[in-house]
C-alpha cells in the first residue's frame, strides 16, 4: 500500500524571481518562433530587460522579507542566496545591454547573423545581408541567469548539480556563436563544452560519494553527519569533498583547473566573456560559499589546506601569466583567474565578516569586469575587435573619454584606493588576516600578486597615453544601451571605493546562511 | 544480505562491464565505442534490478540502451563511420602523462574509499513493500526534489534551443525548381537527359560505384559528389570482373 503523497510547501514569494526569470526565458523562445525576423532583435532585447527588472523588484520589495529554507529544503532562500541573486541580477541587466549593442547593424553587433553557417562562406555574407540575427542569445541568457539564481540557492547537492548543468549549457552555446573570429570562437566552445562536461563529472563523483557518506545530498544532514560520524564511513567523506570542490573551482577558473578561461574568454564574443567573468564567477563562488559554510565546514581541517595551496598557486598564475599576455582579452582572462585567488582568500576565512567580504568584492569585481569588456567590444580596427594590445597604443590621445574610463577600471583591477578594487580587496583579505596563519600567508602572497598585476595594468595605461597612435584604430561611438552599462560599471566602481558603507553593510547584513 | 545466486551473477557481470566500458575508451571505431557503452548500460540495468530497484533497471535499459545509444549510433551512422579521427598526437607525451595521473587518481581515491566500512546492508525489500517501487521514485521526484525536476525543463529547452542556433541552416532565398534546372539544362545544352545513374549491374547495383560509359569507363557524373569527395566510392572493376568470369564461364561451357 502506497503512502499518501504529501506535496511540499513552496514558497512562493521567495521563489518569484527564479520563476520570473524562467517565464522570461520561456516567453523570449516563443518570441524567437513567432515574431517577425525584423522584430525580434527588439522585441527581446526590451523583454529580456523587463524580466531582469522585475524579478529584481520583486526580489528588493517582497522576497527579501520571505528568507526561508523551501520545496522540502532542496533551496535555501537566505540572505546570502539573496543578495547574491540580486547582484546576479543587476550585473545581467548590465551585460544584456552590452549584448544588445548593435553599431548601427541589424542585430547584436557581437553575435553571428547564422550560427550554423560555415565562416566565412557565402552563405554567412547572405545571412548578413538578409538581417538574419541571433537574438536567441536572449533566451539562453535568461537561461543561463535562471541557473546561476538555482546555484546560488541550492541547498542540496542534486540542485546544486542540475543548476551547474543550467547555467553552463546556454553559455557554451553563446561561446560558439561570435561575428568576427568564429573558428577561434568554435574551438572556444568546444573546449570549455568538453572541459565543463569533465568537471561536471567530476561534482558528480564527489556528490555521489557524499551521499554515500551522509546518506542524504541535503547539506545540512552532511553536516550533521560529519559532526555525528562513527567513522566507519570516514574514507568516502575526503574524496567526496575534494571532488565536489574541483567541480565548483573549475567554474571560477582557479589554478589548476583553469587551462580553459583564456581561450574561452579570447574566443567568446566579448559581451559574454563579461558576462561569463561576472556572472558565472559570482554563482560558483556562491556555491562554493555554501557548500564549505554550511555543508562541509566540519571537517575543514582536512580539506582546508588543499584549497590555500589552490588560492596561492592560482593568484601567482593569473598574476605572474597577465604579465606575458598580448591580447586584451586574454590578459582581462587571466586577471580573472588571479580575482579568482583573491575571493578564494576571504572564502577560507570562515567567518561572518568574510560572507561579506566576498560577496561585496564579487559585486564589485562583476560591475568593473563587465564595464571593462563592453569596453573591449567598442575599440575596433577595420570593423573587428582591435584586441591586439599594440593596437591600443594611443587610444588615450585619440579617445580620452574610453580610454579614460578603460584606465580607471584597470587602475580598479589592481585594487588602487578610491577604487571598488581597493574596498572589496580589504573587505576580503582583512578577515583572512584575523583568520590565522594561513590566511596571513595568503595575504601577503595575494598583496604580492597584486603587485605583479598593478604592473601589468600600469603598462597598458602608460601604452594608451604615452605612445603614438595606431593608424586606423577607432573606438565606435556606443549607442545608449552600452553606454549604460559602461556608465553604471564605472559608478560603482566609483561608489564602492570612496563610500562602500551601503555596500559593505548590505553585504554584512545579508552574510547569514539559513539552515 | 546479497544470495549466492546474485553474487555469482555479480562476478560474471561486473568483469563485462568493466570490459564494456574500457571498450569505450579504447575501441577504434565509434560504432564498436557505442557497442561497448550499450552494453556497460544493459548490465548496469541488469545490476539495478538485481538490487531490487525495479523500475529504475528498467527505465534504465529503456531510455538509455534503447533510445541514447540508440540515437548515438544514428548519428555515428549518418556522419559516417568511416570518419576516425587523425591519431597524430599534437600534445607529446600526453598519453603517458595522462596514463600516470590517472592511475595516480585512481589509487588515491581507490585508497581513501577502500578505507570505508560499510555496515551490513539493508536492501529495498522493506521500502518496496511498504512504499512500493515506482511511487517511492514519484514521492521523490515530485516531492522533495520537484523544484530540481521542473528546472531539468530548463535544460531541455536550452538543448534543444542550442541545437537549432549551432545546427540550423536555413535556406536563403528561393533554390531553382525542377522546370528551372531543366530550362537551364538546355540552355546551356549539357546534360539533356540529366546527370547519368549510378552503377546498375548484373548482381549488383550501388550509389556508390560510378556507372560505366559505353567504352568502359567509369563516368565521375553518376556518383554523388559528396561521395567522391569523402573517397567513399567503389570501383567498378570489382563487379565488371565477375562478370567477365561469368561470362567466360558461359562461353566454355557452351564450347564444351
Amino acid at each position: 500500500m502506497p503512502a499518501v503523497f504529501q506535496a511540499v510547501t513552496v514558497d512562493y514569494v521567495a521563489v518569484a524571481p527564479m520563476l520570473i526569470v524562467v517565464a522570461g526565458a520561456l516567453v523570449g523562445v516563443l518570441v524567437e518562433a513567432f515574431a517577425p525576423r525584423a522584430r525580434r532583435h527588439g522585441i527581446e532585447v526590451v523583454l529580456t530587460l523587463a524580466v531582469l527588472l522585475a524579478a529584481l523588484v520583486v526580489l528588493a520589495v517582497w522576497s527579501r522579507d520571505h528568507l526561508a529554507v523551501t520545496v522540502g529544503g532542496a533551496l535555501s532562500v537566505d540572505g546570502v542566496a539573496l543578495f547574491l541573486q540580486g547582484t546576479l541580477l543587476v550585473l545581467s541587466i548590465l551585460s544584456v545591454l552590452v549584448m544588445a549593442e548593435r553599431f548601427g547593424g541589424v542585430g547584436s553587433d557581437a553575435f553571428t547573423p547564422m550560427g550554423a553557417s560555415t565562416p566565412g562562406s557565402g552563405q554567412e555574407d547572405a545571412a548578413t545581408r538578409a538581417g538574419y540575427a541571433t537574438s536567441e542569445v536572449f533566451p539562453l541568457t535568461l537561461f543561463a541567469v535562471f541557473g546561476m539564481m538555482i546555484f546560488v540557492s541550492a541547498n542540496d547537492l542534486i540542485t546544486m548539480f542540475v543548476g551547474l548543468e543550467v547555467l553552463s549549457l546556454p553559455l557554451y552555446v553563446m561561446t560558439g556563436l561570435s561575428r568576427r573570429r568564429r573558428l577561434l570562437s568554435q574551438e572556444a566552445a568546444l573546449k570549455y563544452f568538453l572541459l565543463g562536461a569533465f568537471s561536471s563529472a567530476f561534482f558528480l563523483f564527489g556528490s555521489a560519494l557524499l551521499y554515500g557518506f551522509a546518506g542524504s545530498s541535503d547539506l545540512k544532514a552532511i553536516a550533521q553527519a560529519i559532526s555525528s560520524s562513527a567513522g566507519g564511513l570516514d574514507g568516502l567523506l575526503l574524496p567526496g569533498v575534494v571532488l565536489t570542490l574541483i567541480g565548483l573551482l573549475f567554474k571560477i577558473g582557479a589554478v589548476p583547473f583553469h587551462s580553459w578561461t583564456p581561450d574561452a574568454y579570447q574566443g567568446a564574443p566579448t559581451p559574454v566573456t563579461g558576462f561569463m567573468a561576472a556572472c558565472t564567477k559570482l554563482a560558483a563562488f556562491g556555491a562554493i560559499l555554501r557548500l564549505a559554510y554550511v555543508g562541509v565546514a566540519g571537517n575543514r581541517w582536512d580539506w582546508q589546506i588543499g584549497v590555500v595551496a589552490i588560492a596561492i598557486l592560482t593568484m601567482v598564475v593569473g598574476a605572474v601569466l597577465s604579465v606575458t599576455q598580448t591580447d586584451v582579452k586574454r590578459l582581462l582572462a587571466y586577471s580573472s583567474i588571479a580575482h579568482a585567488g583573491f575571493i578564494l582568500v576571504g572564502v577560507l576565512a570562515f567567518s561572518k565578516a568574510a560572507i561579506g567580504g566576498v560577496m561585496f568584492y564579487l559585486l564589485a569585481y562583476g560591475a568593473t569586469t563587465i564595464a571593462a569588456f563592453a569596453i573591449v567590444t567598442m575599440v575596433r580596427q577595420d570593423g573587428s575587435e582591435a584586441s591586439h594590445l599594440s593596437q591600443w597604443a594611443g587610444l588615450g590621445r585619440r579617445h580620452p573619454v574610453v580610454a579614460g574610463s578603460f584606465a580607471f577600471l584597470l587602475l580598479a583591477f589592481a585594487g588602487i584606493p578610491l577604487t571598488s578594487g581597493f574596498t572589496a580587496k580589504f573587505a576580503t583579505f582583512a578577515p583572512a588576516v584575523a583568520s590565522g596563519t594561513a590566511g596571513i600567508v595568503m595575504v601577503v602572497v595575494g598583496v604580492l600578486a597584486s603587485a605583479v598585476t598593478a604592473f601589468v595594468y600600469v603598462r597598458l595605461i602608460v601604452l594608451m597615453y604615452f605612445t603614438e597612435p595606431v593608424d586606423g584604430v577607432v573606438a565606435l561611438p556606443a549607442s545608449i544601451g552600452s553606454k549604460l552599462a559602461i556608465g553604471v560599471g564605472l559608478a560603482v566602481t566609483l561608489l564602492a571605493g570612496v563610500a562602500p558603507t551601503y555596500a559593505l553593510q548590505l553585504a554584512g547584513n545579508a552574510s547569514q546562511f539559513l539552515l | 544480505m546479497t544470495g549466492t545466486g546474485e553474487q555469482v551473477m555479480f562476478w560474471i557481470l561486473g568483469p563485462l562491464a568493466v570490459v564494456g566500458s574500457l571498450g569505450l575508451v579504447f575501441a577504434k571505431k565509434a560504432v564498436h565505442a557505442a557497442l561497448g557503452m550499450a552494453m556497460t548500460m544493459i548490465i548496469l540495468g541488469v545490476f539495478y534490478l538485481a538490487q531490487e530497484a525495479d523500475f529504475l533497471g528498467v527505465i534504465q535499459i529503456f531510455v538509455y540502451t534503447g533510445a541514447v545509444m540508440m540515437l548515438f549510433l544514428f548519428v555515428v551512422m549518418l556522419v559516417g563511420v568511416d570518419s576516425s579521427d587523425s591519431l597524430v598526437e599534437t600534445l607529446t607525451g600526453q598519453r603517458w602523462a595522462t596514463a600516470v595521473l590517472a592511475i595516480g587518481l585512481g589509487g588515491i581515491l581507490g585508497a581513501q574509499v577502500g578505507k570505508a566500512t560499510v555496515g551490513q546492508s539493508v536492501g529495498l525489500a522493506a521500502v518496496n513493500a511498504q512504499t512500493g517501487n515506482v511511487s517511492g521514485v514519484a514521492q521523490l521526484i515530485f516531492g522533495r526534489y520537484v523544484w530540481v525536476f521542473e528546472a531539468t525543463s530548463a535544460l531541455l529547452i536550452t538543448a534543444a534551443l542550442g541545437a537549432m542556433v549551432l545546427a540550423h541552416r536555413e535556406r536563403l532565398g528561393r533554390g531553382p525548381d525542377q522546370k528551372e534546372w531543366s530550362k537551364r539544362r538546355f540552355q546551356e545544352g549539357k546534360h539533356l537527359a540529366g546527370l547519368p545513374a549510378p552503377g546498375v549491374y548484373a548482381r549488383h547495383n550501388a550509389v556508390d560505384t560510378p556507372a560505366l560509359l559505353p567504352d568502359g569507363t567509369p563516368s565521375e557524373l553518376s556518383v554523388s559528389r559528396v561521395l567522391t569527395a569523402r573517397d567513399q566510392n567503389l570501383s567498378p572493376s570489382t563487379y565488371t570482373d565477375g562478370e567477365r568470369e561469368i561470362e567466360r564461364d558461359v562461353r566454355e561451357g557452351s564450347e564444351r
